[in-house]
């Protein structure tokens, strides 16, 4: 079974585009999308339709819950004043932008996929979140504690726990020691398909590959390839800067950060 | 913003209230505003020993962790089970319901090397 899973695509059409186009050509077995459509870019209708129009299950992101709900908060952690000021032009822009359909279509978006797969007389548990399975806007960053990734997995009953809203790719395989086997999960962050933090602007995808011997006590029962794609930036950032969004976003997607 | 000024502070922003050879310790206001919206605290078990400004716990905000360090050295006497479920109390209530360990004081004469209310204020104001 492999699995296509993609998220943060903030209302980026041709990153979207690009990243359709290279997962049909994965023929993957199913697709996820992990949420946040909208928000940064002059497409978040564009790029609800095409996703909608497709029938791929999708979460709502923070932002997709924000812009539902026509509020002017979108759960985002901005650390400076200016920051918090363009990210309010941001959402008040999405506002104006998302047509009434579109705002429906994201406020009956679910929280969490879950995913229980049956292999070799064991399950195998697959939960899909945005942020995380207790909040829909935390940070989990590659550096958090093993410890706290273990627990937040644990009480989710995740063996495999897949999110974005960092943006910043990841796969941490994460052991538990038991009486007879070790216990494996595995807490994949799939980075960002239209608006990439980690310094390199293409975008990302998953592809998540389970083999019929998978299990939780076999560290690699499942394989994680990232997939970077090439995609118009320039097309993207030029909309950006003939728009009322703050220029700065479109040399955030020039250069990934 | 609040400072009590029965309380004692740290630099890493955490208060003691001390009864006796006791002490109650929790975050600050100031604390738990800078880490915004906390959803998980990660408490010692009772009976362990912590010297002063080792790290005793976490804190699990949604935007980001921060370790949790001791004002003063002593033993865990008690935790605040009530965050566990409602991790939001020290959010909203910083000094009273959210709490987070009781102490027994190895050396009540460690209490008087922290920050009064004026001179924490002074540091984060």
């Amino acid at each position: 079974m492999r699995i296509a899973l993609f998220s943060d695509i903030h209302a980026n059409l041709p990153a979207l585009e690009a990243c359709l186009k290279s997962i049909e050509e994965q023929k993957p077995d199913a697709i996820y999308c992990l949420g946040d459509l909208v928000g940064y870019n002059i497409w978040p209708n564009e790029v609800i339709n095409e996703i909608r129009k497709r029938g791929i299950p999708t979460l709502a992101g923070n932002y997709d819950q924000g812009i539902g709900l026509m509020s002017d908060e979108c759960g985002c952690a901005y650390k400076t004043e200016p920051e918090k000021d363009m990210g309010k032009i941001s959402i008040s822009y999405t506002n104006s932008l998302v047509k009434p359909d579109e705002r429906k279509y994201l406020r009956t978006l679910p929280a969490h996929i879950k995913v229980e797969l049956q292999l070799n007389n064991d399950k195998l548990n697959l939960l899909l979140v945005h942020g995380s399975p207790r909040k829909i806007n935390e940070y989990l960053f590659e550096d958090r504690e093993e410890k706290s990734l273990l627990r937040i997995m644990e009480q989710a009953d995740a063996d495999i726990m897949c999110f974005g809203h960092t943006h910043k790719p990841y796969h941490r395989i994460l052991p538990t020691e038991q009486t007879e086997n070790t216990h494996y999960r595995h807490a994949i962050n799939i980075g960002s398909v239209g608006k990439p933090k980690d310094n390199n602007p293409k975008g990302c995808y998953v592809i998540l590959t389970i083999n019929t011997n998978s299990s939780v006590n076999n560290k690699d029962a499942v394989q994680v390839e990232f997939i970077r794609f090439e995609y118009d930036v320039e097309k993207a950032a030029k909309a950006v800067e003939d728009s009322p969004l703050p220029n700065d976003y479109a040399d955030m997607l020039r250069k990934g950060f | 913003m609040q400072f009590p000024s029965d309380y004692k502070y740290s630099k890493e922003h955490t208060w003691l209230h001390v009864e006796s050879d006791t002490g109650t310790i929790g975050i600050t206001e100031f604390a738990q505003s800078e880490l915004g919206e906390i959803v998980y605290v990660d408490l010692p078990a009772i009976g362990k020993s912590f010297a002063k400004d080792e790290v005793f716990g976490s804190v699990e905000a949604v935007k980001t962790t921060s370790d949790l360090f001791m004002p003063v050295s002593g033993k865990i006497i008690e935790i605040n089970t009530a965050l566990k479920d409602n991790a939001g109390v020290v959010n909203t209530e910083s000094y009273t319901k959210g709490w987070m360990i009781k102490i027994q004081l190895s050396d009540t004469s460690e209490a008087n090397s922290l920050l009064t209310s004026e001179a924490y204020q002074n540091l984060v104001g």
